[in-house]
């Protein structure tokens, strides 16, 4: 069990590893416009980029040596289940093409769809239920958010 | 005696029918979003943060502090009624609670939970007029240095206490920072770590990170191991109790009281420590039929805990309000609404803000009594509100997720960054690093930067400063101690000293 725990963990430490990295060599491009007293705009970033580094190094060093943390327990959540790439792949996939197409089909369709399309991939069981639950969320979100809470939203294709 | 006079005059303040109507939205929504799974108060705030632009100050906050009360309160009818660990803080409810429920005391565990947190809220919340004067007294005095030195104590605090693992502790403090970097410096107008995208000049908006790690993150991570068998809620009528059932229950609501405040005045004392001790302090107390309860579903196990989690809720708004110092993610979401209005919590907003101050706090009392009426008769509903289709409710979460964020600036630029902190949030919650500081860590980052700036001008460079407060030299220390702990546990632990967990600050 804890074998197959560390190796994909590995990945978010050389993460952490690698943006302190980054931090540090991202504020060398600030000018240091620093007034004469005290320290200017790079001092900071340069504490974070290198407290980053070191946190990193251990956090690494920590799951090279079988180190793991524990997945969060939550209500919904079964554990001990192996992760299910599928879905997160599809519900990444939907929430992406969501936010390119919605400013081109408008809030109202694209919200309407992209809460079908989750819902069917969580596993939804009636998919007429999920549609009429899908429309009738796009148009009342729309409608409360745009003409009762003056929230901008975008009408798309539909005649609004 | 001022303060009394004060909060009085905060009670007339949010006695007004709109104030009073924000209130009643507020719990009704905090208590919505604390039996949902998946979705909790500090979500809850940061999506409603877009109405600081029409809303005046008070009526926000009086409706953000029934949020927060009303987000307690769900949180319980959540583990009595679901067997499963949901917001940590209520994860000891659910030991005793479940079982009760099981054994057809659901009712009675309900009330013991909803009226041991009227009665522990509202003595914290009394003691939060009390102590907030004195705390603003003593932190009238305190230099940008003790105003570094705190925060440094709150990050290392929340970090090492709220993680298992220190390292991953510090890793999402580190991750916050980071994204509180981005964006142009206040002071000097440069921009950091934006690279090149013009739309990063302005920073990554609290709202975005906080509902990218809560919101899509949870869904991303629930879609990877969603439970397909539907929920098991056990059935409940109104919550009520016995006369043996309130003589078993008070002694244990004031227990949980007189542990959850101090705890959660603490930097990074949170709600966890609290209530475990108050199980454990009950389960030790337990005498006659309790102790032949206790394992089995006794109520003094969920009165305990339950006072425990809603008085450090109210012990979190101590340090909150008086120094401007977060303990908690959702303090830190609050902490961010007060910058959106221009008001930076301290002791000045005592002295220049008394009315939106003293409202808030009024509020509080009202919420909490808002709370216990709206919770006793309607358990039923609550538990049915439980019963909501998980995939429809996944669906339903990302769905305000991209109408919150997308609303911020009518930009879809934003949705991809919020995809992108999704991921991170998703990862976050399969590796086991803990959400709290790297929110924590935003938000009071760049505050931690402007008081360092300050310390060191005023300092003329010299580093020495930093230390040259008493205050900022034991706040320092105390941030070492709090990195050490863990450490200086395992060598204990390892020589088979000290097994059971303490908190070490």
């Amino acid at each position: 069990m804890i074998g197959r725990w560390w190796r994909p963990e590995l990945g978010l430490a050389v993460v952490v590893l690698v943006l302190g990295v980054l931090v540090v060599v991202g504020t060398l491009d600030v000018s240091a416009a620093a007034s004469q007293l005290g320290i200017g705009p790079r001092f900071f970033p340069m504490l974070v980029g290198g407290a980053m580094v070191v946190v990193g190094l251990f956090y690494v060093a920590d799951v090279l040596r079988g180190g793991h943390g524990d997945p969060e327990e939550s209500e919904d959540v079964d554990a001990e289940a192996p992760a299910d790439w599928r879905s997160v792949g599809l519900v990444s996939g939907i929430f992406l093409a969501f936010a390119a197409l919605l400013d081109l089909l408008g809030w109202i369709i694209g919200a309407s769809l992209l809460f079908f399309a989750l819902s069917i991939v969580l596993g939804a069981e009636h998919r007429l239920r999920a549609a009429v639950v899908a429309v009738v969320l796009g148009l009342v979100t729309y409608l409360l958010f745009v003409k009762g809470l003056g929230v901008s939203l975008p009408g798309g294709v539909l005649p609004l | 005696m001022t303060s009394l006079q004060l909060l009085l005059d905060g009670f007339a303040a949010a006695l007004t029918p709109v104030n009073l109507l924000y209130a009643l939205i507020g719990v009704t929504l905090g208590t919505l979003v604390g039996v949902l799974p998946g979705i909790g108060p500090a979500m809850t705030v940061a999506l409603l943060l877009p109405i600081t632009f029409t809303v005046p100050p008070a009526s926000a906050f009086i409706m953000f502090a029934g949020i927060y009360y009303g987000g307690m309160y769900g949180g319980s009818t959540t583990s009595i009624l679901l067997n499963t660990p949901g917001e940590s803080s209520s994860m000891i409810t659910a030991l005793e609670g479940n079982k009760m429920a099981r054994r057809g005391r659901a009712a009675q565990a309900l009330a013991t939970a909803a009226i041991g947190s009227f009665v522990a809220g509202t003595i914290a919340t009394a003691l939060l007029v009390v102590a907030a004067p004195a705390v603003v007294s003593f932190a009238i005095a305190f230099g940008p240095e003790d105003y570094f030195a705190l925060a440094i104590l709150a990050f290392t605090a929340v970090s090492s206490v709220l993680s298992r693992s220190i390292v991953r502790g510090l890793a999402s403090l580190g991750l916050g920072l980071v994204i509180g970097l981005i964006g142009i410096d206040q002071q000097t107008g440069q921009a950091r770590l934006t690279m090149g995208i013009p739309q990063l000049l302005d920073g990554i908006d609290v709202v975005i990170v906080a509902v990218g790690l809560f919101a899509l993150g949870e869904a991303l991570y629930v879609a990877s191991r969603l439970r397909h068998a539907p929920p098991e809620v056990v059935p409940v009528g109104r919550a009520w109790m016995g006369r043996s059932d309130w003589r078993r229950s008070w002694l244990p609501w004031l227990r949980g009281t007189a542990l959850g405040f101090p705890f959660g005045a603490l930097p990074g004392g949170g709600a966890e420590i609290p209530t475990f001790l108050s199980y454990a302090a009950e389960k030790r107390l337990a005498r006659g039929v309790a102790r032949e309860e206790y394992g089995k579903g006794a109520i003094e196990g969920v009165a305990g805990p339950e006072a425990a989690n809603n008085a450090s809720a109210a012990g979190t708004l101590v340090p909150l309000l008086t120094l401007g110092l977060p303990t908690s993610a959702t303090a830190a979401i609050l902490l961010a609404a007060f910058q959106q209005y221009g008001l930076q919590p301290g002791p000045q907003l005592f002295d220049h803000n008394p009315a939106l101050v003293w409202g808030m706090i009024a509020s509080l009392f009202i919420g909490n009594t808002m709370l216990l009426v709206l919770n006793l008769p309607m358990a039923p509903l609550w538990a049915r509100v439980l019963r909501i289709p998980r995939p429809y409710l996944y669906a339903g979460i990302v769905l305000f997720a991209a109408l919150g964020v997308y609303a911020l600036n009518g930009s879809v630029v934003d949705l991809f960054v919020l995809y992108v902190l999704g991921l991170l949030g998703y990862a976050m919650r399969r590796f086991g690093l803990p959400v709290a500081p790297a929110v924590i860590g935003m938000i009071l980052g760049p505050m931690a930067e402007i008081q360092l700036r300050r310390a060191l001008a005023i300092g003329a460079g010299d580093v020495s400063v930093l230390v040259r407060s008493p205050i900022a030299a034991v706040l320092l220390a105390l941030s070492a101690l709090a990195l050490l702990a863990p450490v200086l546990r395992k060598l204990l632990a390892r020589r088979g000293l000290a097994p059971a967990p303490s908190n070490d600050e």
